[in-house]
């Protein structure tokens, strides 16, 4: 970005897309289990999320652009992830929080899934059994990054 | 499958129930499925006016296969103060079944046995007679085989075979496997192959 | 007519008459947590509620069977995990049982638990305020509670090392000592909390709209309650004065001075209100404990077939490093039987039905999980009801759904 003559301030569009996208992360409310109670954690004041511009969380998948699977995924719950990442609006970003949401954590059994990214992409994996609120901070920072950096995001669809 | 690494169970290691620790938890009773459900109303209508609790176990070699097992609570009526429910009493039923026997529902004297019910049905495979909504509740519905069981591995029938760490703790394989996974036979079988082709 | 919902699908499944089928969940704002809950409505009014579990179930009893004793807690610990230590205080109390160990635990371990679970019971407890004031809309609520919580979280990293699942109250006493530093914390928090609960009880107890919305909603008569098998909070504002902390003591409860909140109404105002004095009786717990942890003594039973010998010992002394062996990499065995043993959990009555069959491992650890029957509450109180007041009835059962799917 520059100021030229005049006033006027140029840059790219997909730059200040992509600026605004990142500094306004709406997650969706996919808490499941332990990990989420973190990430009420991370919404509170001490840890505060909404500093970094996720300052709701959106229950609706449409209104969402981060969904942070946060917990473990039973069998049952698979299905519904997939269709809540499919109704996300693109572009979207996965944070899978957690051991369990990751690989299937300390539960290797029949109940749980293997790791969420057997049913949807993921961007950022957080490790932890839960991870501390600052984990996940980093977690939406790198997505930031990623975001500010190319891939995903932006103003232009890229496949 | 009993070896010499496995002996057959015999005793207290086959049936757990058997033995009587002294802890003073609750007062024990079996019961054959033929008398539960008249013992269930009389108990009912001695003042044990919850069902805590309502499982099974598994003891897969001993005859009868499952314990499902009732833990009731008295309390004394109405009691509004801590003074009048004083120290209720505790009772832990067992009823002994096998596999394919069916028992009567509890849901109608204790409502709270409905869902235990559908979950006992759900993990073990045991069927409840009478009961208003017999489906699955923790599985989703499709899903084949009785998680809880013993002889349900516990990675599901699925990933059984799947290769994984060697790290890994090992409670789905027989004892007496080597660590590589495969038997003497089955190597003899792979050189011989080998060999052939 | 049987509610039979495809999970994958939730939508409109059927529409006679007046009443439409709606499937509320598995992903909703004021679910509190994973649950669907296939409602038959008739405009704003709940035909029939029929909740759908299971989104959450982990197989907890099936993997606590292959892992030995002291593994098998980590997995249980996870249930409940607003508070993660009554799991664990649950399970090791029930496994001291069968091993017959319960009278030789240090009584200073003891001490240290009944510490560990009431402030375990007030984060819980303060999770469940922040969330339920979340669903009817008075959000700052939610801040108070958790920086309550924060405080709480801070003291259970110092003893344990996590914050959430510290898996510091062992079979045989605890982890090891309170950390240098862990009585000043304790007792600033002490000194913080009357003032903040003070702050709480500002906000929500005589807001007029809160009231409108609570008081007389979801009334649970204490016969339903009894048939339904609720415990807890719920089942002591429907007026039955059950605690098993008073009922069946353990840990020296019997020796602590404590009053057990009961209310009449049994709406959801009434376990609002009892689940406010609970923290504050909770906190007088705690004051008594934090007196009796001046006297220094063992955490942790002195039987090495039981417990980790001290780490000094193991380069001097044989016996201790076979010990420490054995214990790693073979467990402890824990002689036949089976045993209940319940607790006061912040939900009510959690049980453990714990069977050994001799081995290193559980043969079998039945939960009684005390959300579950209080969910199924749900079914009875929710007919009659708008759907608003569908929202405020959950969250004054209180579930969470780790236990109620393990």
């Amino acid at each position: 970005m520059a100021v030229g003559p005049g006033g006027f301030m140029l840059a790219r569009v997909d730059d200040v897309a992509r600026w605004a996208q990142s500094s306004s992360v709406w997650p969706l409310t996919m808490g499941l289990a332990c990990c989420a109670i973190e990430m009420m954690s991370v919404t509170s004041a001490e840890y505060d999320i909404a500093r970094l511009g996720s300052e709701v969380f959106r229950s609706s998948p449409r209104q969402a652009d981060l969904m942070i699977v946060s917990g473990r995924v039973a069998q049952k719950m698979a299905p519904v992830i997939k269709r809540l990442y499919d109704q996300m609006a693109d572009p979207k970003w996965v944070i899978s929080m957690g051991a369990c949401a990751s690989s299937g954590g300390m539960f290797d059994n029949y109940a749980i899934v293997q790791g969420v990214d057997t049913v949807i992409p993921v961007d950022v994996y957080v490790p932890g059994c839960p991870p501390t609120p600052d984990g996940l901070l980093y977690a939406v920072n790198l997505i930031q990054q990623q975001i500010r950096e190319g891939g995903r995001g932006g103003i232009f669809v890229r496949a | 499958m009993p070896s010499t690494q496995n002996p057959p169970l015999s005793g207290a290691a086959l049936d757990p129930t058997s033995v009587r620790p002294p802890i003073d938890d609750a007062t024990i009773e079996r019961i054959a499925p033929a008398q539960l459900r008249a013992r269930l109303e009389a108990l009912k209508a001695e003042g044990y006016a919850m069902l805590l609790d309502l499982g099974a176990v598994d003891y897969l070699e001993r005859r009868p296969r499952f314990d499902v097992v009732y833990h009731l609570l008295k309390l004394p009526p109405k009691p509004a103060t801590l003074s009048e429910v004083g120290t209720p009493a505790r009772l832990r039923l067992l009823c002994g079944i096998d596999e394919g026997q069916r028992l009567p529902t509890a849901m109608d004297i204790w409502k709270s046995a409905d869902w235990a019910e559908r979950e006992i049905y759900d993990l073990f495979g045991i069927v409840f007679d009478g009961h208003a909504d017999l489906r699955r509740i923790q599985m989703p519905l499709d899903w084949e085989g009785h998680p809880l069981r013993k002889d349900y591995p516990t990675r599901g029938p699925a990933r059984e075979r799947s290769p994984r760490p060697a790290f890994a703790s090992k409670t789905n394989v027989v004892a007496g496997t080597p660590p590589s996974g495969r038997t003497l036979e089955a190597l003899q079988e792979e050189v011989k192959r080998a060999r052939e082709s | 007519m049987t509610l039979s919902v495809n999970p994958a699908m939730p939508e409109v499944v059927s529409q006679s008459e007046n009443t439409m089928v709606l499937s509320m969940g598995p992903q909703h704002p004021s679910t509190h947590g994973v649950l669907q809950i296939v409602l038959e409505i008739d405009s704003e009014n709940v035909v029939k509620a029929d909740p759908e579990i299971g989104y959450l179930h982990t197989g907890i009893e099936k993997t606590a069977e292959g892992l030995f004793w002291t593994q098998a807690q980590t997995a249980l610990e996870r249930m409940d995990y607003l508070a993660p230590s009554s799991n664990a205080l649950g399970y090791a109390l029930a496994a001291e049982k069968l091993l017959g160990i319960t009278d030789r635990i240090p009584p200073r371990a003891q001490v240290v638990r009944v510490l560990q679970m009431e402030l375990t019971r007030i984060a819980s407890h303060c999770v469940w305020l922040g969330t339920h004031g979340i669903d009817l809309g008075a959000i700052s609520v939610f801040f108070y509670c958790f920086d309550l919580r924060e405080n709480i979280l801070d003291l259970q990293e110092a003893t344990g090392g996590a914050r959430m699942h510290p898996n510091y109250i062992r079979i045989g006493g605890l982890n090891g000592d309170l950390p240098q530093g862990y009585i000043e914390r304790l007792d600033a928090v002490i000194e913080k909390f009357p003032g903040r609960l003070r702050e709480l009880r500002g906000l929500l107890q005589a807001n007029p709209i809160f009231q409108d919305r609570t008081i007389d909603v979801g009334v649970l008569t204490p016969e339903e309650a009894l048939q339904w098998s609720v415990t807890g909070p719920a089942l002591r504002a429907s007026g039955i004065a059950y605690d098993v902390r008073r009922a069946f003591p353990y840990c020296g409860y019997e020796t602590y001075q404590f009053d057990i909140p009961t209310r009449v109404e049994a709406d959801a105002y009434a376990r609002f209100l009892v689940r406010l004095d609970e923290m504050e009786e909770s906190m007088r717990i705690v004051e008594q404990a934090r007196k009796r942890l001046d006297t220094p003594g063992p955490v942790m039973i002195d039987d090495p077939k039981v417990a980790l010998p001290p780490k000094e010992t193991i380069a001097l002394s044989m016996e201790a490093l076979i010990h420490h062996f054995k214990l790693i990499s073979e467990g402890f065995r824990v002689p036949p039987g089976d045993v209940y043993h319940a607790i006061e959990g912040p939900r009510g009555e959690l049980g453990y039905y714990l069977v050994s069959n001799g081995e290193n491992r559980p043969y079998r650890v039945r939960v009684r999980p005390p959300s579950l029957y209080n969910l199924q509450a749900l079914k009875g109180i929710a007919p009659g009801n708008l759907i608003a007041d569908l929202v405020v009835m959950i969250g004054s059962l209180d579930p969470v759904f780790g236990e109620v799917d393990r």
